[in-house]
């Protein structure tokens, strides 16, 4: 009996622990991404894919991703999600950590923008897995060092809170074609999920994930057994990002405590220096002196009061000598953008469209935070015209699929009057309709979420600003491509005009009239009567590179002089060659050549090549002229523009240089986003 | 302006219009075609002909947008279609042409209106006729009853001589495209005046009705707007026989079109009014005063409608006082009718009362 109550007793205890998990998961299961079935399969798909990613990005891997749905059991909703990816794999020791633990890995300390901020990470799978099903966890890793791959069950230990493992063997693991895997992890896991299509599903999900991955290979079988591939467009990694100290004015009260608590510095002034980012030498002196604190106290023993001070100090609320401590921006090198060639790709890949203008805009600051906007436009005939255009939100390299309307990125893009830019919106506010996507990623060491859900991202003036003049600038482009069709369309008639129709009433007449064939120059000049400039920019497969020619018509009866200057992607790491004509550059990614004397009836005829780019990266050249007498299917050149491009440049040029630590030229208050970023073109300034 | 009718003149006037565009190219200029102001601002009535008559603004179709570029291509195309069957002794359609054009490349038509449009141009251009360009219509001529015997060349190359009333089944005389001496011969009648009727069913009521008999008359069916030979048959037996033409239509604004254009000339064809207008034909009916007087079933005036009224008000073909009464007491009353509504009243009610009233008024019965 005493065995038996002693037994009954152990039992509950462990029962209690179960329910105390489940109601942990219950509880919290809408900021882990498991309330509803069809959202629980998104979610672990998005924690695998999550890792996946940033493995192989840290290991400089060029990432194959598959990912692979089955149903099992369709009246209970059971279904089995596999992953498998071509990364370092996970050493044995470490698969129990990885798969076990909630919130493991260092990330969380570390101040760098990275995928895994958002989301409590594998183990959440590991355990939604166990609770829906009973089920364990099957992982196989192999790591490149290793002969053969670790095989393993990962069950969860519910009074523990720690993992199980079961079943451990090595073997030996083949690819499909019988050749040895080198390194890689897979993950099969049952749950209780629902498998549903539309815009808030597992393939949304890969789609946009493969359009800010551009250098990853993922494929997707659907329960169906239908195939889905994006190829890799990019062989380039996303650059190596490092982790920053935190600075000053971006830290809270918690963290400061903690830092000083754990701090082994012997004076305040190395503390400052080395634990943060921005503070010279000069700075900590006058931080200490601000919070009045002694340089040589140990950070070890501060008072809470004493931390408060210095709080208040970074935070500008104590002055020296009634001056606000001037402190350094934060390096922005802890970013990762895509890079607006690749954001290109990236769309280009999933939708096929006619027009695609990018851009991502200089990195910046809010309250000690490095963040960074790109913005994408998509445009053209293939996509539904009548329906509210697609928003592709990201925040680092992550896809946001819900609560699209509580979203600032999506509060910046129906800021904009989208009307003057070609596409409809009802009263000028919302989210514009029209045969269009548009995309917005933001980059930033601390993305701020509305709510644990980490779906929308939450209000911040610098942030909306940023995004809001980059849809300006999208919107612009836009226009001007639009103008270019309509204008394009109108030259092409008048060339059909002059080289096939009235050749044809030449012709024609005189046969009828038994007399020679007219000559047609005067003609051709009254009727045209303008300077027509036409562009043509092609790929060509057998140079892999982009042919750029351009062709001057004087239709005019007077002889006529120019400068023509184009746009190209010498930001990008373009190269001009087999430039005949020679020319000068007038501005980063301009050129411009001179052409002299263009006598009535006569063309001029510029050509040169792109190198060191891909198919599809450069597919239209805007061209500009200077002179007197308008061009048709050019625009006039708009000087100051060029000058502040020019300025730009020279501004790109300083900062890119190494910062002098202790420079006080450059400093900055703190939340204000600084100058403009650098970043008019010659579609037009800040209008 | 006059029947040409030799082909080498035709040719000839033919190639006055290639020559504008050649003399153009060669004195360095864009080609045109210059050619009159085809709409109601520029027709006229003139004085010796008794019909209105395109006027003197001309505009010029110059080859610097593609369009008329097109277009003065197209010409050329048909100008040498034209003179190829002139050689070859053929004649076309204007619905063989549009497809004919099939083969002309940059100049091949877009649809059979604008090939019907050209073959017009060309016609006020070198004010020949389209009979002189070996160009049919597609459309259908009008059918006739009554005592009227007439002589037509059929394709043997014989006179036949028909009688309209005794020779004839129910449906009339068909009457051919070509109307002009060298293949109908108006030889004798014996009715007292013409009557030119909008619909099939009201001709068919007075057939069946002896309507034709009884007051001694030939009766045509126009089948709405009528086609060119309708109208220059009505007006040769108008000249030759001396014969009062009177018009019996629906009544609301398309009829008052259809009179205008048998009457006064057609805008469009009003190079050749003097060949197909009858000035001395008479409205009969139905008139808006019809409406009211005999209380006929009526339907409301669309928004068409009173746009084609409101346009007829300056149309110069209808400047005179009992139009614009007769315009304006429509718009007034927001009514149209129907000749068949007469039937209102029971079948003979339109040959028995409403006919040899609206006669008696002009002292035809």
């Amino acid at each position: 009996m005493v065995i038996r109550v002693a037994g009954i007793a152990d039992k509950m205890a462990k029962n209690q622990k179960q329910i105390a998990i489940s109601e942990f998961f219950e509880k919290n299961k809408h900021f882990l991404g498991f309330d509803s079935l069809q959202r629980s399969v998104i979610t672990a798909v998005k924690e695998a894919v999550d890792n996946s990613l940033d493995a192989c990005e840290e290991a400089r891997i060029l990432p194959e991703i598959k990912v692979k749905i089955s149903k099992i059991d369709s009246k209970k909703d059971i279904l089995e999600l596999q992953t498998e990816d071509n990364g370092p794999g996970i050493p044995q020791k470490s698969i129990e950590k990885v798969f076990g633990q909630l919130l493991f890995g260092s990330r969380f300390h570390a101040i760098r923008q990275s995928r895994g901020q958002q989301g409590i990470g594998i183990t959440g799978v590991v355990m939604y897995s166990q609770l829906t099903t009973g089920k364990p966890t099957h992982v196989l890793s192999k790591v490149a060092s290793d002969p053969t791959a670790v095989s393993v069950n990962i069950g969860l230990d519910t009074r523990k809170n720690k993992a199980v493992k079961s079943d451990q063997t090595r073997i030996i693991w083949e690819n499909d074609d019988q050749t040895m895997k080198e390194h890689g992890l897979r993950v099969t896991t049952r749950m209780k999920a629902k498998y549903q299509r539309g815009r808030q599903s597992v393939f949304q999900y890969l789609r946009m994930t493969s359009i800010v991955n551009p250098h990853a290979e993922i494929t997707f079988t659907d329960p169906d057994g239908e195939t889905f591939h994006w190829p890799r467009v990019t062989e380039r990694l996303p650059a190596k990002v490092d982790a920053i100290k935190p600075h000053p004015h971006g830290i809270e009260l918690g963290q400061l405590q903690r830092m000083c608590r754990e701090s082994s510095d012997s004076r305040m002034t190395v503390f400052l220096r080395q634990n943060f980012s921005g503070v010279s030498m000069r700075a900590a002196k006058e931080l200490c002196e601000a919070a009045e604190l002694e340089i040589t106290t140990k950070p070890k023993s501060l008072k809470p009061d004493d931390v408060r001070a210095l709080l208040e100090a970074f935070q500008g609320e104590r002055e020296v000598n009634g001056k606000a401590i001037k402190l350094l921006s934060p390096p922005t090198n802890c970013l990762s953008p895509i890079e607006e060639m690749l954001i290109k790709k990236g769309l280009s890949k999933t939708i096929d469209s006619k027009f695609v203008a990018t851009m991502t805009r200089a990195p910046t600051v809010s309250h000690g935070n490095p963040f960074q906007v790109e913005v994408g436009l998509i445009f053209g005939e293939g996509m539904v015209a009548d329906k509210h255009v697609e928003l592709l939100r990201f925040a680092n390299r992550v896809p946001l699929m819900y609560q699209q309307g509580g979203c600032l990125l999506t509060k910046a893009i129906e800021s904009v009057d989208w009307r003057q830019y070609g596409l409809e919106q009802a009263g000028g506010k919302g989210v514009p309709k029209g045969p269009a996507a548009i995309l917005v990623h933001l980059a930033s060491t601390n993305v701020q979420f509305t709510s644990e859900a980490k779906e929308a991202l939450s209000d911040n003036e610098f942030v909306f600003e940023e995004t809001r003049r980059a849809m300006l600038e999208m919107g612009r482009g836009l226009r001007k491509h639009l103008e270019k069709k309509k204008k394009m369309a109108k030259t092409r008639e008048k060339f059909e005009l002059i080289n096939d129709i009235l050749p044809a009433i030449a012709e024609k007449s005189a046969s009828i009239l038994e007399r020679p064939v007219p000559d047609l120059a005067g003609s051709i000049t009254k009727i045209m009567s303008a300077v027509i400039c036409n562009e043509s920019t092609t790929w060509n497969k057998e140079t892999k590179q982009v042919d750029v020619s351009i062709t001057l018509f004087n239709y005019t009866s007077r002889s006529r002089s120019y400068s023509l200057l184009v746009n190209w992607p010498e930001k990008s790491g373009g190269e001009m060659v087999e430039n005949e004509r020679g020319g000068r550059k007038e501005a980063m990614g301009i050129w411009g050549w001179k052409i002299e004397t263009l006598e009535p009836g006569e063309k001029a005829v510029l050509e040169y090549s792109l190198s060191n780019l891909e198919k599809g990266d450069w597919t239209e050249t805007e061209v500009f002229f200077r002179g007197s007498q308008d061009v048709i299917g050019a625009t006039k050149l708009d000087e100051k523009m060029l000058v502040e491009i020019r300025k730009q440049e020279e501004i790109l040029n300083q900062s890119e240089a190494p910062a002098e630590e202790g420079d006080a030229n450059v400093t900055y208050e703190p939340g204000v986003v600084e100058g403009d970023s650098g970043q008019t073109t010659l579609f037009g300034g800040e209008n | 302006m006059a029947r040409v009718n030799d082909p080498e003149l035709t040719k000839a006037r033919l190639h006055l219009v290639v020559e504008e565009m050649y003399d153009r190219i060669v004195k360095g200029e864009p080609p045109t075609m210059t050619l009159p102001v085809r709409t109601k601002n520029n027709i006229g009535f003139d004085k010796k002909l008794g019909v209105y008559k395109y006027g003197k603004k001309r505009s010029t179709r110059d080859a610097t947008s593609l369009g008329s570029a097109k277009n003065l291509l197209r010409a050329l195309h048909v100008v040498e279609f034209i003179e190829e069957m002139i050689e070859a002794g053929k004649s076309s359609t204007l619905r063989e042409m549009y497809y004919i054009s099939e083969s002309w490349g940059l100049g091949k038509f877009g649809s059979q209106n604008e090939s019907n449009n050209l073959a017009e141009d060309l016609e006020v251009v070198t004010t020949c006729l389209r009979e002189d360009f070996k160009l049919r219509p597609e459309e259908d001529g009008a059918r006739m009853i009554g005592n009227v015997t007439i002589e037509e060349l059929n394709r043997r190359g014989q006179w036949m001589t028909i009688n309209a009333r005794d020779d004839v089944g129910d449906s009339g005389y068909g009457v051919p495209y070509n109307v002009e001496i060298e293949k109908i011969r108006l030889k004798e009648h014996d009715v007292n005046f013409l009557m030119a009727i909008e619909t099939g069913g009201m001709f068919d009521r007075l057939v069946e009705n002896g309507f034709d008999e009884e007051y001694n008359c030939g009766l045509i069916h126009l089948k709405g707007q009528p086609a060119r030979s309708t109208r220059r048959i009505m007006k040769r037996m108008n000249e030759e026989w001396d014969l009062p033409v009177i018009v019996f239509l629906d009544g609301d604004p398309w009829s008052f079109r259809i009179f205008a254009s048998i009457a006064y000339g057609a805008i469009k064809t009003a190079h050749i009014s003097e060949y197909l207008a009858t000035p001395s034909a008479s409205y009969l009916g139905i008139t808006a005063d019809d409406i009211l007087a005999y209380d006929l079933p009526s339907d409301e005036l669309s928004k068409k409608d009173i746009e084609a009224l409101n346009a007829e008000l300056s149309d110069p073909r209808f400047a005179d006082g009992w139009w614009q009464d007769q315009i304006n007491m429509m718009l007034e009353i927001g009514k149209k009718a129907e000749q068949q509504s007469l039937a209102k009243y029971g079948l003979d009610f339109v040959t028995d009362t409403y006919l040899p009233e609206k006669l008696g008024e002009m002292g035809l019965a």
